[in-house]
């Protein structure tokens, strides 16, 4: 990867430090909000006679909390940090990046009020009012002009494989944000379902797997200290992924009301998708090689190999869902729930994680108060994760073998699943303890910053 | 070529851009061109908005009641489509008589769709003259009365509400009815 002159203007780092803040604000909040709607599924009246504290209020926040008001913003200070580095210049402008950020954080606060109110468009991802679809159009342009005018100057002529995830995933996801947002208010019925799952998959798939990914091809060599594997391999990772994940969106209907055909289509490049994950997986493997050692004691390393192993597994289970066979047992039930947790939480989160306990102590030029604080973090993410996911696949595909027998009323499937919710529960609030442990942590690292001062490398 | 395009930001941008819309165009416009059924009503499907503005209670009644469905989440628990699974057919079926398959034709004016994606609780596709409006209320305001094990939460702000009663339970009943196929009457239209 490219390497940071020494003449290079030392970086402000005001805009990703404000984000990835923000982000950790979030992260704490949408956890509870998490903790809540999972315990309410045990105690359906907790909390019941309040209209907006009830599931069908607080799931769309928990969603939207998680996955904007934390991983994209997380994801967005990260990138506000590598992409300079990777320029070797400075972010273009700190002042658009902090009025980014304020857009950003009243967006994220008008949808918590707009969502509890019950204001919901009744688009699963694409809950918000129009006004705030417009608001985050808007901040996204704001973002993308400063990532683009940094690439624009930059001292290195040949881009790093994170520069092209980061730059292709700000062109896509305005194409994906428009088509999920406004697209789907001139549409109705199938055609507008279609609109619905292009953006909902994609948002996953075109907007947080490649920011995800550019994290990732960044801070695994940073953190181990060792160059990329193969700069061939990347490409290929790349334009596969750019030519293969788009068409997939169907999949989510299988079975249903829409056309044979392109439900065919969706599972055809669902299988696909193997190309892009496993030359990843296989690069990032690769660059580890001689230095797996570094599992024991570096935070940031544990966090970012397990994101990946993650992220081959929920990529593996995808193309798996999409088979007609295995999508009749599978589909509806809290199988899904837990392939969508491990994507966004246990893969995205986790690489998301790791770069913010690599990037947040270099940019404060301090230490970080306590690695033993974040390894315990790091235990009780996996650990919580792990229950988490593996108890919804377990009670979901038993369910979803219980459903394909109608002789079974649907109310005992309903009651099957108390273990398996109890378990994911605990899941949670371990995975809770975690989010308090890292938000701890950022504190402490924060108001100690001038007693451990550290000098930039 | 690959060498020149990790070099350029405008190369790279536009082969990115490229990539992506060649998938992009081919699943989301071409479909409803190719398949007509998307946008072609069925014969039994009411447009509830039309016949709103022209005046009819019934159909206003139907649309305040989908409003209340969307605004209080319920399509995070209940799907609305009856899929082309054997088991699905019987579940949404009516006694011994099977569930016909939805198709895209029912859902021509479903604006915001309500397929959903999950089933905390029973797909509601044909759940229309199911249960008679006496079950609904009670349901409503406690569901465990009704169906012991239950996990759906109470919505005492919409019980209490006689307007709102009445406009959530018009949608219950108005569901599954754009295909005539339940022999004998049910408990209401």
């Amino acid at each position: 990867m490219s390497t940071e002159s020494p003449g290079v203007a030392r970086h402000e780092d005001k805009s990703a430090f404000g984000f990835l803040i923000v982000a950790s604000v979030f992260f704490l909040i949408s956890g509870l909000v998490a903790l809540i709607i999972a315990a309410k599924l045990h105690l359906p009246t907790l909390l019941g006679e309040v209209s907006w504290l009830t599931y069908g209020r607080m799931r769309p926040l928990h969603t939207n909390g998680m996955l904007f008001g934390w991983l994209l913003a997380a994801d967005m200070g990260l990138c506000f940090y590598l992409v300079p580095r990777l320029c070797g210049v400075r972010l273009w402008s700190e002042k658009l990046g902090l009025a980014t950020l304020g857009l950003w954080t009243f967006i994220i606060l008008g949808a918590v009020v707009t969502l509890s109110m019950g204001i919901n468009q009744g688009l699963e991802y694409a809950e918000l009012p129009l006004w705030l679809d417009v608001l985050v159009t808007v901040a996204w342009v704001l973002f993308a002009v400063n990532i683009f005018a940094t690439v624009a100057v930059r001292r290195y002529q040949q881009m790093y494989v994170s520069l092209w995830y980061i730059l292709a995933s700000i062109l896509w996801t305005a194409f994906v944000y428009i088509v999920g947002n406004f697209a789907t208010h001139f549409t109705s019925g199938v055609n507008q379902a279609n609109l619905n799952w292009f953006y909902v998959h994609n948002a996953v798939g075109l907007i947080f797997t490649p920011l995800g990914l550019g994290i990732g091809y960044y801070f695994i060599p940073k953190a181990a200290e060792t160059p990329l594997y193969s700069h061939r391999l990347s490409m290929i990772g790349f334009w596969s992924l750019a030519f293969v994940y788009v068409w997939t969106g169907a999949h989510h209907m299988l079975h249903g009301p829409i056309s044979q055909w392109l439900q065919t289509v969706a599972i055809l490049f669902s299988v696909m998708l193997m190309i892009p994950v496993w030359s990843l997986v296989w690069n990032f493997f690769a660059t580890m090689k001689g230095q797996w050692h570094q599992l024991k004691d570096n935070v940031p390393i544990k966090f970012l190999m397990t994101g990946t192993i993650f992220y081959l597994l929920t990529c593996f289970q995808g193309p798996m869902h999409s088979l007609r066979t295995v999508n009749a047992i599978v589909s509806k039930t809290d199988w899904i729930v837990g392939h969508a947790h491990m994507a966004v939480l246990g893969a995205f989160s986790f690489f998301a994680i790791g770069g913010a306990y690599y990037a947040l102590p270099r940019m404060l030029g301090t230490r970080l108060h306590s690695q033993s604080l974040a390894n315990a973090s790091f235990w009780l993410w996996l650990v919580g994760g792990l229950s988490f996911f593996v108890s919804l696949w377990i009670g979901g595909f038993l369910q979803g073998l219980q459903w394909n027998d109608a002789t079974i009323p649907f109310i005992d499937t309903v009651k099957f699943m108390a273990p398996f919710w109890g378990v994911r529960l605990m899941g949670g609030l371990l995975m809770f303890t975690g989010i308090l442990l890292f938000f701890w942590n950022v504190l402490i690292t924060y108001m100690g910053r001038a007693e451990r001062p550290e000098p930039a490398v | 070529m690959l060498n020149k395009i990790d070099k350029s930001s405008a190369l790279f941008a536009a082969g990115a851009v490229v990539f992506f819309w060649i998938g992009g165009l081919l699943t989301t416009l071409a479909p409803p061109l190719l398949d007509e059924s998307w946008a072609k009503p069925a014969p039994g499907l009411k447009d509830y908005a039309t016949l709103a503005k022209g005046g009819d209670v019934h159909a206003q009644m139907v649309l305040k009641g989908r409003a209340i469905y969307v605004r209080e989440g319920c399509w995070y628990c209940h799907t609305q489509q009856t899929r082309t699974i054997e088991a699905d057919t019987i579940r949404s079926g009516w006694r011994d008589v099977r569930s016909p398959v939805s198709t895209p034709d029912e859902f021509v004016y479903d604006q915001p769709h309500m397929f959903g994606t999950r089933r905390v609780g029973p797909d509601l596709s044909r759940v229309g003259g199911k249960y008679d409006r006496q079950w609904h209320v009670a349901h409503f305001r406690d569901p465990r009365s009704l169906v012991p094990g239950s996990v759906m939460p109470p919505f005492p702000w919409i019980a209490n509400d006689p307007a709102e009663l009445d406009a959530i339970v018009a949608y219950m009943q108005s569901l599954g009815r754009a295909k005539d196929w339940r022999p004998g009457h049910d408990y209401e239209e």
